[in-house]
C-alpha cells in the first residue's frame, strides 16, 4: 500500500477517538449540569406549561387530590389503580436495589475489571505464534458482522446509561450535587429507554444468527479440558470454542429477561401491578451487571487479548495462523471448502499488500 | 515522470460536474458491487470510486471551494507524490474498463468512468501510460491502425470480402452517401464483416465506401487518455469525410469508436461536423423499418443471448435497435439477467484489452460475465462489438466453455433474403 | 447569560450564519468551475435527463445484493428518520416557530416521535458499523466520514437525552451540538445533502443528451 497515509485513520484510533467523543460529551452534561443548572430559575409557568417546551408540565394537583381523598390512582405508570402511594414490597425493593443489588452487582465489574487486567498483566497480548502466513480464511459473513456491530454499540449505549441510573447516586452524585444529578439521570433513563427496544429487535436477530454455530458439538469439552483460556498451547475448537459458546448462551437467557423486564419497565402500562415493575427491576438489574462484567472479558478478547481477533469481525476475514491456532477443527473445514475469492481480501500474491493490523 | 504535471492536470480537469461528483460522494462503497474486477476477486482496490483516489486528493487540496480554510488547519489530504501515481497507474489502466456499470447502483449517480477518464489524462500527463497501449498509439499515429494494419492489407481484405460475396466494393468513391470505418478487430479477426455489410448495402440500395485514409474507426487516444492523439484520430476520418464529400460516416461494431467519433469528436476536434454520425445498428435498424431490407421468414433456432457493448448501449444509448434486430433473425432470443444498460462489461473495454500486463485480471473478472451467462445457458452469444467479441473470444476459451461469439451484422447478414 | 441563552441566542445566529453563507459560498464555488459546452448532436433532451437522473438514483439498479439492499433500507431508515424528526417533532416546530419561520404546522404524537428517533438511530448506526465491518467501507472512508457520522450521533443523541424537557441544560447540550455540526456542514462531506441534486443533474444531462439514463 505504499506509504501509510495520515488521513485514514486505523481502526484503533477510530475507536479511541470515538470513545473519547462520546466520553466529552458525557463529562460535558456533567460539567454543563453541575455549574449551570444550580444557577437556573425556575420555569415561569403560563397555562400549565413553559413557554419553548413541547411536552408543557404536567400538574401533580390531581394526583395527590386522588391520594388524599382515597381514590384509586395510577402507580409508576401502570394501569391497575391503587389507593397506596407507599406499600411494604415496594421498601422490600427498594432495599434490595439500594443494597444487595447494587453493592454485589457492582462488585462483580469490579472483579471482572480487574481479572481481565490481571490476566493481561500475567499473560500478556496473545500473538500469532511464526507470524502470519498472509492467506486470508473468512470467518464472520457480512450479516454476521452488521449485527454483532449492531448489538454491541446498543450494548455499549445502554451499559453507560444504565450504570448511570443504577450507579450514578452513588459515584456522580456527591460530586456534582442533586439538582445537576437530576438532570444528568434524566438524560439517562431517556437515552435508555429510546434506544431499548432496538436492542431487543438486534438480540433476536442475533441470536439467529449465531444460533448454527452455538450448539453444543463433539468434542466442546476437549477444549476445556487443556485449559481453555488458560492453556499454555491452543487447544483446538470448532467455530466457536466453549467459552464463546457460554456467552452466546448468556446473551440467550440473561438477553431475553433483560428484554422482557425492559419491555415492562419501558411501557409500565403492560403490567398489571406496580410489584410487578419492581420484580422485573431487579431482573434487569441483575441480568445487566453480569452481562455487562462478562462483557468486559469478551471485549478484551476480541480486541487487545488475542492478536488477529478483531480483524475478523471487521473485514471478516482472518489470517490462516490465527484460525489454526485458535479454531484448528474449524479452519480445517474452512479451508477444505477452499472459496476462492474472500471478499475484501487483496488477491493472493501480493504479500506486501497484507492489510495492516 | 513528474507528479507535479498529474497534479496540473488534475487541477485543469476538475470542473463544475467533476467537482460536484467528488463532493458528493459519500464513500458507501455500492460502487464496488458494480464492478466486475471486484466482483470477481473481491479485492478492495478494485471498489470503482477509490481509483478517483488522486483526484480526491487534489481536489480537496487545490481545488475545492473552502478547502484553503481547511488547510490553515492542516485538514487537507496530503500532496499526491510519484509512488502513489505509480500504483494507481495500475488501477486505472488495468482496472477499469471505463464501462459505467459503478454510475447505475451509485446513490449521487457519480459517473466515475468519466472521471477515471479525467484522471487517466493526468497519468498521460506524467508519463505512465501501460506500455501496450503507448504501443498501440504509435501504430495508429504512424500506420493508421492501433494493430498495424496497413492500407495495403485493408484493400487486399476489402477485395476478398468482395469476392467472397460476389459484390464489387469501390474504395474511395467519391460523392458516396455512406463512409464505413471499421474497428481494426475486425479487419483482421472478423472480416466477414466487410461482405456481410456489402450484401445488406446492396439490397438496400445503399451508396457507400471505404476510405483508405481513414478505415480505423478506434481512437486508442480517447482510451489512454491523451487529447491530442484522441483529436489527430478524430481528424483524420472528418477530413477523409469530407474529401469523399459523403452524408453519414457509419461506426462500426465497436464501443468506443462510437463514444469517440460521435459524442466526443466534435468536442475534440472543436466543430460540429458537416456530416452525420450513425451507428450501424441504428442505421441497419431503420433499414429494417423502412422496409429496404428483407430477412428470411425462417428463423435461427439457437437459444442465444446479446451481450451489450457498455459504450454502445449503456454510455451510448443504442439500446433497443440491437433487440429489434436480434428479434428480426432470432426465434429463440433470450434476455440476461440486467440485460441493457446494466449489463456486465466483457472486461476488455476501455483500453485493457490492448494492455497486457492487464491480461491475468481481464480473464479473472470475466467470472462476473460468467454468472451472467451461466444462467442463461446459451447456445450462442451475439455482441455488437469487435474488441467485446474478442474479449469474449478469448475468455470463453480460458474458461474451457463452448459457447460461439457472433457478430450482429453478420448474424442479419446470414439471414438476409437476397 | 445562561448557557441555554447563549446556545439559543449569539451562537445560534454564528452557527446558522455558518451554515448557510458556507454552503452557498461552496455550492456556487463549485458552478464557477464551469463546464465546456457539448457541440456533439444530442439525441434526446440534457433536461429530461438531468430531471429524470434526480428521481432515477433513489433506487439503485442492476441487481440487488446485500450490500445494495443493506444500504437501502439503512439509509433510508436514517434519512427518512432524521427528516421525520427534523421537521415534524413537536420541540423542533417549536424552535423553528420561534426563531426562524414564525409559524408552525401539524407535530407527531409523541409516540410517532419516538418510533421515529429509534428508526432514524437504528439507521444511522446500521450505516456506521458498516465503514468499520466492511472491507470496502473500511478502505474508502476517511476522517471527515467518521467525523460526521459521529457529530450526527451526538446530536441525534443529546436530543435523545433531553426528551423530558425539563432541563435547561439538557436542551442546551443538544443546541450546541446541532450548532457544531451546522458548522461543519459546510466543510464537510455532510454537503452531500446539497451536492447529490448536482451530481446526478450533471450525470443526468449527460446521459440525457445520449438518449439514456442508466
Amino acid at each position: 500500500m505504499g506509504k501509510p497515509m495520515k488521513e485514514r485513520p486505523t481502526f484503533k484510533h477510530l475507536t479511541v477517538m470515538a470513545c473519547l467523543m462520546l466520553l466529552s460529551v458525557w463529562v460535558f452534561a456533567a460539567g454543563m449540569t453541575g455549574s449551570f443548572d444550580l444557577q437556573s430559575q425556575a420555569y415561569a409557568q403560563t397555562g400549565g406549561n413553559v413557554p419553548g417546551k413541547s411536552l408543557g408540565n404536567q400538574s401533580d394537583s390531581d394526583f395527590w387530590r386522588k391520594l388524599r381523598r382515597g381514590q384509586p390512582f395510577n402507580l409508576s405508570g401502570t394501569p391497575g389503580g391503587v389507593q397506596v402511594l407507599i406499600q411494604s414490597p415496594g421498601e422490600e425493593w427498594r432495599s434490595l436495589r439500594n443494597g444487595p443489588l447494587s453493592y454485589w452487582g457492582g462488585l462483580m465489574i469490579l472483579v471482572s475489571l480487574a481479572f481481565v487486567v490481571v490476566f493481561f498483566l500475567v499473560h500478556g497480548r496473545i500473538k500469532m505464534t511464526g507470524g502470519r502466513t498472509g492467506r486470508a480464511v473468512p470467518r464472520f459473513s457480512q450479516p454476521e458482522r452488521w449485527i454483532h456491530w449492531f448489538i454491541a454499540s446498543l450494548f455499549i449505549l445502554l451499559a453507560i446509561t444504565g450504570l448511570f441510573v443504577m450507579f450514578g447516586r452513588y459515584v456522580i452524585l456527591p460530586i456534582i450535587g442533586q439538582q445537576a444529578w437530576s438532570a444528568f439521570a434524566s438524560a439517562s433513563l431517556q437515552a435508555h429507554n429510546l434506544l431499548g427496544p432496538l436492542f431487543i429487535v438486534a438480540l433476536i436477530i442475533m441470536l439467529g444468527v449465531y444460533l448454527k454455530d452455538n450448539i453444543w458439538q463433539k468434542g466442546d469439552l476437549t477444549w476445556v479440558l487443556q485449559g481453555g483460556f488458560f492453556s499454555k498451547g491452543h487447544p483446538p475448537s470448532w467455530k466457536y470454542n466453549l467459552g464463546e459458546k457460554f456467552w452466546y448462551w448468556l446473551l440467550f437467557f440473561a438477553g431475553l429477561a433483560i428484554s422482557g423486564s425492559g419491555l415492562l419497565l419501558d411501557f409500565p402500562w403492560l403490567a398489571e401491578r406496580v410489584q410487578q415493575l419492581q420484580l422485573a427491576h431487579l431482573i434487569h438489574g441483575g441480568s445487566a451487571v453480569i452481562l455487562i462484567a462478562v462483557s468486559l472479558v469478551h471485549i478484551y478478547l476480541g480486541t487487545i487479548g488475542v492478536e488477529g481477533a478483531l480483524e475478523g469481525m471487521t473485514q471478516g476475514y482472518v489470517d490462516e495462523k490465527w484460525a489454526k491456532e485458535h479454531h484448528g477443527w474449524w479452519a480445517e473445514e474452512a479451508m477444505a471448502e477452499g472459496e476462492d475469492v474472500v471478499e475484501g481480501a487483496v488477491q493472493t500474491g501480493q504479500p506486501d499488500n497484507m492489510p495492516a493490523e | 515522470m513528474s507528479a507535479s504535471a498529474a497534479i496540473e492536470t488534475f487541477v485543469n480537469n476538475i470542473d463544475a460536474s467533476a467537482a460536484a461528483y467528488l463532493d458528493a460522494c459519500v464513500h458507501c462503497g455500492q460502487c464496488a458491487q458494480a464492478c466486475h474486477f471486484y466482483e470477481a476477486t473481491g479485492d478492495v482496490r478494485y471498489t470503482p470510486v477509490w481509483k478517483l483516489e488522486p483526484m480526491r486528493r487534489v481536489y480537496k487540496r487545490h481545488k475545492a471551494p473552502l478547502s484553503g480554510i481547511k488547510k490553515m488547519f492542516g485538514l487537507v489530504p496530503d500532496e499526491v507524490d510519484e509512488d502513489m501515481l505509480k500504483e494507481w497507474e495500475v488501477l486505472l489502466y488495468d482496472s477499469c474498463t471505463l464501462c459505467g456499470r459503478c454510475t447505475i447502483v451509485c446513490p449521487m449517480g457519480i459517473d466515475i468512468a468519466g472521471l477515471v477518464r479525467k484522471s487517466r489524462e493526468a497519468m498521460v500527463a506524467a508519463g505512465l501510460v501501460p506500455e501496450g497501449l503507448v504501443g498501440a498509439a504509435e501504430r495508429a499515429i504512424e500506420i493508421g491502425s492501433p494493430l498495424g494494419i496497413k492500407p495495403e492489407t485493408l484493400a487486399k481484405i476489402v477485395a476478398e470480402q468482395a469476392e467472397e460475396v460476389g459484390i464489387p466494393i469501390e474504395l474511395d468513391k467519391v460523392g458516396a452517401d455512406y463512409m464505413i470505418i471499421l474497428s481494426a478487430m475486425e479487419i483482421l479477426n472478423f472480416y466477414e464483416v466487410i461482405g456481410a455489410l456489402a450484401r445488406i448495402f446492396k439490397q438496400a440500395g445503399i451508396s457507400w465506401t471505404i476510405s483508405t485514409e481513414a478505415y480505423e474507426a478506434t481512437n486508442i487516444g480517447v482510451q489512454m487518455g491523451n487529447k491530442d492523439i484522441a483529436r489527430t484520430l478524430v481528424q483524420r476520418i472528418v477530413d477523409a469525410a469530407e474529401k469523399l464529400q459523403v452524408k453519414y460516416v457509419v461506426s462500426p461494431e465497436c464501443g468506443h469508436a462510437y463514444s469517440a467519433l460521435n459524442w466526443e469528436g466534435p468536442n475534440l476536434v472543436g466543430k460540429s461536423y458537416n456530416f452525420q454520425v450513425i451507428h450501424i445498428l441504428e442505421l441497419l435498424d431503420q433499414l429494417v423499418h423502412e422496409g429496404r431490407i428483407k430477412t428470411k421468414a425462417e428463423l435461427d433456432q439457437r437459444r442465444v443471448t446479446f451481450h451489450d457493448p457498455c459504450q454502445i448501449v449503456r454510455r451510448g444509448g443504442v439500446v433497443q435497435q440491437p433487440r429489434n434486430l436480434l428479434n428480426l433473425v432470432s426465434g429463440n432470443f433470450i434476455e440476461m439477467e440486467n440485460a441493457g444498460v446494466a449489463n456486465i462489461c466483457c472486461g476488455g473495454g476501455g483500453g485493457v484489452s490492448a494492455n497486457a500486463r492487464a491480461e491475468e485480471l481481464r480473464i479473472k473478472s470475466f467470472a462476473a460475465k460468467k454468472k451472467q451467462l451461466d444462467a442463461v445457458g446459451p447456445e450462442a452469444l451475439v455482441t455488437a462489438c469487435g474488441n467485446c467479441r474478442n474479449v469474449l473470444e478469448e475468455a470463453i476459451d480460458e474458461y474451457g466453455m463452448v459457447l460461439p461469439v457472433l457478430g450482429l451484422t453478420e448474424l442479419v447478414a446470414e439471414y438476409l433474403d437476397d | 447569560m445562561t448557557f441555554l441563552e447563549i446556545t439559543e441566542g449569539p451562537l445560534w445566529v454564528l452557527a446558522s450564519s455558518v451554515f448557510v453563507l458556507g454552503a452557498l459560498w461552496r455550492i456556487v464555488g463549485i458552478i464557477r468551475f464551469g463546464r465546456k459546452p457539448d457541440i456533439s448532436i444530442p439525441r434526446a433532451s440534457a433536461l429530461m435527463g438531468a430531471i429524470k437522473g434526480q428521481f432515477l438514483h433513489f433506487v439503485p439498479h442492476g441487481g440487488f445484493s446485500f450490500r445494495t439492499l443493506y444500504h437501502l433500507v439503512a439509509g433510508y431508515m436514517f434519512h427518512l428518520g432524521l427528516f421525520g424528526l427534523l421537521i415534524y417533532a413537536a420541540p423542533h416546530v417549536l424552535f423553528l416557530k420561534e426563531n426562524v419561520v414564525g409559524f408552525d404546522w401539524v407535530t407527531m404524537p409523541r409516540w410517532g416521535f419516538i418510533l421515529t428517533a429509534e428508526i432514524a438511530f437504528a439507521g444511522l448506526i446500521l450505516l456506521w458499523i458498516r465503514r468499520i465491518s466492511d472491507p470496502v467501507m473500511i478502505k474508502i472512508s476517511d476522517a471527515d466520514d467518521h467525523i460526521a457520522s459521529w457529530l450526527t450521533f451526538l446530536a441525534m443523541l443529546t436530543g435523545c437525552l433531553a426528551l423530558e424537557e425539563s432541563h435547561d441544560s439538557l436542551r442546551a447540550l443538544h443546541m450546541l451540538v446541532v450548532e457544531i455540526w451546522l458548522m461543519y456542514f459546510p466543510f464537510s462531506r455532510l454537503m452531500h445533502a446539497v451536492t447529490f441534486m448536482f451530481s446526478r443533474g450533471y450525470t443526468g444531462a449527460f446521459f440525457g443528451r445520449r438518449g439514456v439514463v442508466p
